[in-house]
């Protein structure tokens, strides 16, 4: 026992100390808030300079209406951010010599874009906007929204209503989803369960990964330069394993940990509260170990066998697709969480932890459950423990060709 | 302090070790020689509880392995290797943690022996930035750093300079000097010779030889005959009464046959060669190994 403590604490401070880890602490948070709030950032940018954009309106009448409410828009410095270039407008205009037309200017340059009103525009509704670039998101949303105010004013007029009035009658709505609970209604949203349940999902998946990586990566490094001999002369391979287990999840949850923290300052610092209940997080914690060491015994099992860096990769390939599934499932649990398949499922030990965090922020499984499925989880991590044990035992010192299924069948039955 | 008794170890069809048996005394160092494959690591790796022997019993003075047993062995094995990326210092007390040892005493002696090594100035450098002979003295550190009872190292002067060898020799009689038993395994007899109280010859598998060095010289007879030479030593093969040879560029081992007298051949050798050396001795024990184990062959086939 004292020895995987000397193994857990070299694995530990080894990995701590390296260039790599330190790296991945602070840049891995930079590239995920960067994914997230850089292309945000980047779309939402206002434009630089005044955009030209040229109107083709063979109905004559909507041109007036849409250049005074386009040409409102302002740049920071208060020039206009769009001016409306009359190139045809009327209802003898000939469409197809003006687009001719509007698409050399466009080519050249001297338009952003142009708008095509045909004739029954008044009617259909139909309308197009040419453009070399379809993507300028917020321009034909602007274009859209006032044509279609301009479209229903006049639709009221038609009828004798005031405009003045459409506005006083639209109705705001927004939908609250309140879960029912017995200390009374209690609010939450869609978006904050899924979040929590996502954030649960990645930090297992991540940590898993991480150091199961580790684990797989010094055993091969160990095999390779024949270290593994003197490491099994002085303590058994149980000690072996469990110090590496030990070392390297104390690693992931030191990492895991330091971006917690960084993501709880921050949201701190934002206001916002994304945050379950604090009995929920702990329950879901309660999960959170249990998952990773019953995936972290898979990934012995399958993982120390390995000869080469390459199958490691492959090992890892396969790894990730049972992660993965649970991911998936995300949504159509949190859609039905009182589904049949839903609760079977939970009791799958591959599949507990993450159905559990998923159902816990919507609706909390009664205790019964939460019991059964711990009992289960811990009866699992037992026997897969045991299973990882005897496969390392033997995959410690095996070199050459990779162990066949058969062989680890065999290994586990004769361990 | 060791005792090994009809160890026999099978990999699916092929019977690496097939009944060895040998003895290691406190104070001695013990010659496990043999061609390379012969069984000398697999044998190794079973008295270090690597392996699982199919069959026999190891035990160390009279009990069998333990956890206990596990800090009072050292190994260094055939194939080098340590963490790379890890400094020396850090390196050496993770190794003596293993054979739990007490952090301040692994510091002490880890600081005795990088000085007697010379690799003081290297302490807090990777292991990595360090030549291979550096590396391979580092190991050597990790091996015995604990005080070991019974040190086992696996061809340890392979990939080592002369100077090196020599100060790899003269740790070895200080650690015979305190008592300890050490098993070096080799397959340069010359190593063996120079070093060895006692040995142990394996081939396919089995003891074909063993003994103490001098008892087992005598039993192959002392009709030996050293020569240094300048010329064509080719006619030497055919020499009458000769049991064997073995042919360098300038000298050669004659063996010849009980009750053979050399000295009447050598005016015929004086008057084909120029003599530089002429000496009765001993037979080598590369000699003797090579006819041993080519008996062996010869005996197969």
């Amino acid at each position: 026992m004292n020895k995987a403590i000397v193994v857990a604490k070299w694995e530990y401070f080894e990995k701590v100390k390296s260039k790599a880890f330190l790296l991945g602490l602070f840049i891995t948070p930079l590239i995920m808030v960067g994914m997230g709030v850089l292309p945000g950032l980047l779309a939402g940018k206002e434009d630089e300079s005044t955009k030209i954009v040229g109107v083709i309106d063979a109905t004559g009448e909507l041109f007036e209406p849409l250049r005074q409410r386009m040409e409102r828009y302002t740049l920071s410095k208060g020039q206009p951010n769009y001016i409306l270039q009359h190139i045809a407008v009327g209802n003898t205009v000939d469409i197809a010599e003006a687009v001719a037309q509007a698409d050399a200017k466009v080519e050249g340059d001297d338009l952003e874009g142009y708008l095509v009103l045909g004739s029954n525009a008044l009617n259909d509704s139909v309308m197009e906007y040419r453009s070399k670039t379809a993507g300028d998101f917020r321009l034909i949303n602007r274009l859209q929204d006032n044509l279609k105010n301009i479209l229903s004013e006049r639709k009221f007029r038609e009828r004798g209503i005031d405009p003045a009035v459409m506005n006083e009658l639209r109705v705001a709505l927004d939908i609250k989803t309140v879960k029912v609970t017995k200390e009374g209604g209690e609010e939450t949203s869609f978006m904050k369960t899924f979040f929590s349940a996502y954030v649960f999902l990645m930090a297992l998946f991540f940590l898993i990964l991480t150091s199961g990586q580790l684990l797989v990566r010094s055993v091969l490094e160990e095999k390779s330069n024949r270290i593994i001999e003197v490491l099994v002369s002085s303590c058994t391979p149980s000690e072996l394993m469990m110090g590496k287990v030990l070392g390297l999840s104390a690693l992931g949850f030191t990492q895991i940990g330091f971006w917690a923290l960084i993501a709880l300052a921050s949201t701190a610092k934002f206001g916002t509260s994304a945050l379950p209940p604090a009995n929920q997080m702990l329950l879901m914690l309660v999960y959170f170990v249990l998952g990773y060491l019953f995936y972290s015994a898979i990934f012995i099992a399958l993982g120390t066998p390995v000869t080469t860096e390459q199958e490691a990769q492959q090992i890892n390939g396969y790894l990730v697709m049972f992660l993965i599934l649970p991911v998936a499932l995300v949504v159509p649990v949190m859609q039905q969480p009182n589904a049949l398949w839903v609760k079977i499922v939970t009791y799958i030990p591959l599949m507990t932890p993450t159905f559990m965090a998923l159902r816990i922020p919507i609706q909390m499984p009664s205790l019964w459950e939460i019991v059964a499925t711990i009992v289960i989880m811990i009866i699992s991590i037992y026997f897969m423990m045991i299973v990882a044990g005897r496969i390392f035992r033997v995959a410690i010192l095996a070199t050459g060709k990779r162990a066949s299924l058969g062989e680890l069948v065999r290994w586990v039955r004769e361990g | 302090m060791l005792r090994v008794a009809n160890l026999r170890k099978d990999f699916s069809s092929i019977r690496a070790v097939d009944g060895v048996s040998f003895d290691v005394e406190r104070g001695q160092i013990f010659g496990l020689i043999g061609r390379n494959g012969a069984g000398k690591t697999t044998t190794i790796r079973m008295v270090l509880n690597i392996l699982q022997p199919d069959a026999g019993e190891i035990t160390f003075d009279a009990k069998p392995f333990s956890d206990q047993t596990r800090n009072i062995i050292g190994y260094l094995p055939e194939e080098r290797g340590l963490y790379k990326k890890s400094k020396l210092l850090d390196t050496i007390l993770y190794f003596s943690g293993l054979r739990a040892m007490h952090h301040h005493a692994a510091k002490a002696e880890a600081k005795k022996w990088l000085d007697r090594f010379s690799l003081m100035p290297y302490a807090d450098k990777k292991v990595e930035e360090l030549s291979k002979g550096n590396q391979q003295k580092v190991q050597f550190i990790t091996s015995i750093i604990h005080d070991p009872q019974l040190i086992v190292l696996d061809e340890p002067f392979s990939g080592l300079d002369p100077v090196n060898q020599i100060l790899f020799k003269d740790i070895f009689l200080d650690l015979k000097q305190k008592s300890k038993a050490i098993i070096f395994s080799t397959h340069q007899m010359d190593q063996a010779e120079k070093l060895s109280d006692e040995i142990c010859l394996i081939h396919h598998g089995r003891v074909v030889l063993n003994g103490s060095i001098r008892d087992v010289k005598k039993r192959y007879g002392s009709n030996s005959v050293h020569l240094e030479f300048e010329g064509d030593g080719a006619f030497l093969r055919s020499l009458p009464g000769l049991k064997d040879v073995i042919m360098y560029e300038n000298s050669a081992e004659l063996q010849f046959a009980d009750g053979f007298n050399p000295q009447q051949i050598l005016p015929e050798i004086a008057a084909k060669l120029e003599l530089r050396k002429y000496e009765l001795r001993e037979p080598s024990l590369e000699s003797i190994f090579i006819q041993t184990v080519g008996e062996k062959e010869e005996a197969k086939a």
